[in-house]
């Protein structure tokens, strides 16, 4: 066995980085949006159900990522 | 002339939220369609079961967002309840993608479920949804400052 193989080697699911891998993006992207959404409520509570909204665009447009973050993994392995 | 008392303040994200779920739903049963028929034609009976459950999938999780925020206005509405507010809309969502990844780690090795099919479906129904998201809140009309619950008019003796 060559070092080269040695120093690859990896034991364990490597699903588990990908799904790591997979939630920090939309982990910042929810943590900026909502953070902003209670300093924006904190400001103004008179806007609350219009930033409710907005915050709820922002929530979707970023787990959309997440989503098909997780599910490219399972269904290629499949393949 | 009675002076009726006036309605409590609702927030105006609700009329949206709620009109974000409705045509979510029929965009939903648009794709199923769709995908259904190209998945009879990918695997038959196989092909039409993953379609309709990858299409249930995406829109079930996205709609769960909007669903959260309504019942979080609901239960927690009132501004000295914020902290309840997002802990209901944060848990649903880490809820959410744990019951997510719990149904993709049980459906992927199942004999009748067509992979491709079933991720192509997730795809579409997560683009449709948002799609679906994105014209809602254009097309919707809020008013700039609302939520307020004005004092009553003073009434001259």
């Amino acid at each position: 066995m060559d070092a080269t193989t040695v120093l690859a080697e990896i034991n364990g699911n490597i699903a588990t980085v990908g799904y790591g891998l997979a939630a920090i993006g939309p982990a910042i992207g929810v943590g900026i949006v909502v953070g902003k959404t209670i300093e924006g409520v904190a400001r103004q509570p008179e806007l609350a159900g219009r930033l409710q909204v907005l915050m709820y665009i922002g929530i979707a447009f970023t787990e959309a990522l997440a989503f098909i973050g997780i599910a490219t993994y399972f269904i290629f392995t499949g393949i | 002339m009675t002076s009726a008392t006036p309605p409590p303040a609702q927030a105006t994200s609700i009329p949206v939220l709620r009109r974000i779920l409705i045509y979510g739903g029929w965009v939903a049963l648009g794709i199923a369609v769709v995908g259904s028929v190209i998945g009879y034609f990918v695997d038959g009976g196989t092909g039409v079961l993953s379609a309709l459950i990858g299409t249930i999938m995406s829109v079930a999780f996205m709609g769960i967002t909007a669903g959260s925020i309504l019942l979080a206005n609901r239960v927690a509405g009132n501004e000295s309840a914020i902290g309840g507010f997002f802990g209901i809309i944060m848990g649903g969502w880490l809820l959410k993608f744990v019951v997510f990844l719990v149904l993709l780690f049980v459906l992927q090795d199942r004999a009748w479920i067509e992979p491709m099919v079933l991720f192509l479906c997730i795809i579409a129904g997560v683009v449709g949804s948002l799609v679906v998201d994105a014209v809602v809140v254009m097309k919707s009309r809020m008013p700039y400052a609302s939520d307020v619950v004005l004092p009553p008019a003073p009434v001259d003796e």
